[in-house]
């Protein structure tokens, strides 16, 4: 195909575009609507992700010790806790520090603590994770190893509340799969329809064409390039109306939902999402009309 | 030379369209296929441009059987057709000057190149003061002319037209007929479905007769 006819091609697709503005206004409603509800779960996601990650962030064990346990005890225990292979970080908290942290943090307690002749805080040692996630046979695992070490007296460590995020996130991962694969056959079945009709409407012109000796790449190119800029425009549409909601969002509905509010927070979309939701546009207006043009294009 | 060898179509049975047609249309010629309605004209026409094919039989152009043209390079033979059809077939959307172009912008001619053979097939029908009209805003003759133009615009070797007279006055079809005719001089072959007995009278150089499916007679003027 010469240069011309590209260009020839390019500019109907251009007029065809223009000339049919109000059904193709629908389209990129509808491919920008399919794509919202996308990205909207997208965001949602990403918001667990992020609460995910802050979680084991501040995930902390504290090692109850010994009171009168020796130095060269101290550190086999920390070597010990080294040893395990975790990317972690120990810090040793003694009776006075956690005294003091105590007093700090609930200052209104301050009188029964005076009332104590001893420091009922042990030592600890407490071990912060710096890897974003570790699974929780691991962590169970480490800490049955660590307790059984001489001088170790007890644990803290909320096992229970760490097993119920581990298995909602594990759900919303799933469902996030489903409705996304869902969503995604759903839009391209809506907008491979509406291309359908686009094409539908103008089987005559594809008719003359056909019958005055056009290759069938020369028709179906004005309706790829028309697909390719439907599901473009579609889904720039659906990021604008995303970044309008997640600056609406919290405004409007967040205040209503309290504390879970931050489990529904948009979070916005990285750099990669955002291509793929554009690159999902493009593939799936384009490959509407391959589909739907394809029909008409019988000798 | 256009050869047909026992065209036999069936779209619904029991009955054929056409029924054990065979003819043969020399280079140059200019004829009518006649007949009432419903026997089988625009069927046979159909299949010279291969819009149809035959239940039985072969079709031979130049030496070439279209039937076994692979799909993806039929547009080479539909290149050296120029058709016209009864319901004219125009882009309502474009303008006169782009519907006509529409067969030189398949084969990507310079756009210089275009105008001038746009212009000079819309001088032809005597309508290239038109040439930046809209379709809907010309009659019902200008726009079959606006069609004969769009066929004629790339020199075609062979033209076929389906009723091209079926709706017009008898002045316009007897316009329309001498543009034909002129075509025809320059050395294209034509051929006409057309069930105008005056029009066929006064023109016709070979005539077919068509009932219901058949070939019930041939005429050739000497």
């Amino acid at each position: 195909m010469r240069l011309r006819q590209l260009g020839y091609l390019a500019r109907a697709a251009g007029s065809n575009l223009w000339n049919f503005r109000g059904r193709n206004l629908v389209s990129i409603l509808i491919i920008g609507f399919s794509f919202l509800i996308i990205g909207i779960f997208l965001s949602l996601s990403n918001n667990l992700t992020y609460l995910g990650e802050q979680l084991s962030n501040n995930l902390a064990i504290s090692f109850f010790l010994n009171r009168s346990l020796k130095s060269e005890d101290l550190d086999r225990i920390k070597q010990e806790i080294l040893n395990s292979g975790l990317n972690l970080e120990i810090k040793l908290v003694s009776s006075e520090e956690a005294l003091q942290r105590f007093k700090n943090n609930f200052p209104e307690l301050q009188d029964i603590i005076s009332s104590l002749n001893t420091n009922p805080f042990p030592p600890a040692l407490e071990v912060r994770f710096k890897e974003r996630a570790i699974s929780l046979q691991a962590l169970t695992a480490f800490m049955d190893r660590i307790k059984r070490v001489p001088g170790v007296e007890d644990v803290q460590f909320n096992q229970e509340w760490v097993e119920k995020m581990d298995s909602l996130s594990r759900i919303v991962r799933a469902i996030g799969l489903f409705l996304g694969t869902i969503l995604i056959l759903a839009s391209f079945f809506i907008i491979s329809n509406v291309v359908r009709l686009n094409v539908f409407a103008r089987k005559n012109e594809i008719e003359i064409l056909r019958l005055v000796g056009a290759t069938n790449t020369f028709i179906r190119l004005p309706f790829l390039i028309e697909g390719f800029v439907l599901g473009f425009l579609g889904s720039l549409l659906s990021l604008g109306i995303l970044f309008l909601l997640m600056k609406l969002f919290p405004l409007y509905v967040g205040s209503s939902l309290g504390a879970a509010r931050q489990l529904f927070e948009l979070r916005p979309l990285t750099g990669e999402q955002m291509g793929w939701l554009v690159a999902g546009g493009i593939i799936t207006g384009t490959l509407g009309s391959v589909t739907s043009v394809s029909r008409f294009l019988r000798v | 030379m256009i050869q047909l060898y026992h065209i036999w179509k069936q779209y619904q049975k029991p009955h054929w369209a056409l029924a054990d047609v065979s003819l043969e249309i020399n280079s140059g010629d200019f004829c009518f296929i006649t007949g009432p309605s419903g026997s089988g004209k625009t069927t046979l026409l159909k299949i010279i441009f291969r819009e149809l094919f035959p239940t039985e039989g072969q079709v031979v152009i130049d030496g070439v059987n279209i039937l076994k043209i692979p799909d993806h390079k039929i547009y080479r033979l539909r290149r050296t057709m120029g058709i016209v059809f009864q319901d004219f077939r125009l882009l309502f959307h474009q303008s006169v000057f782009e519907n006509v172009a529409i067969p030189l912008r398949i084969i990507g001619l310079p756009y210089k190149e275009i105008r001038r053979r746009v212009f000079q097939a819309l001088r032809q029908v005597n309508l290239h003061h038109k040439m930046w009209e809209y379709p809907q805003r010309l009659s019902y003759g200008e726009q079959q002319r606006v069609a004969i133009a769009r066929a004629i615009v790339n020199n075609p070797s062979l033209l076929l037209a389906d009723e091209p007279t079926g709706n017009l006055d008898p002045e316009l079809a007897f316009e329309i007929m001498t543009i034909f005719k002129e075509i025809n001089k320059q050395g294209a072959t034509v051929i006409i479905g057309s069930h105008d007995r005056e029009l066929i009278r006064h023109f016709g150089d070979k005539i077919f007769f068509l009932q219901k499916g058949k070939i019930i007679g041939k005429e050739e003027k000497k």
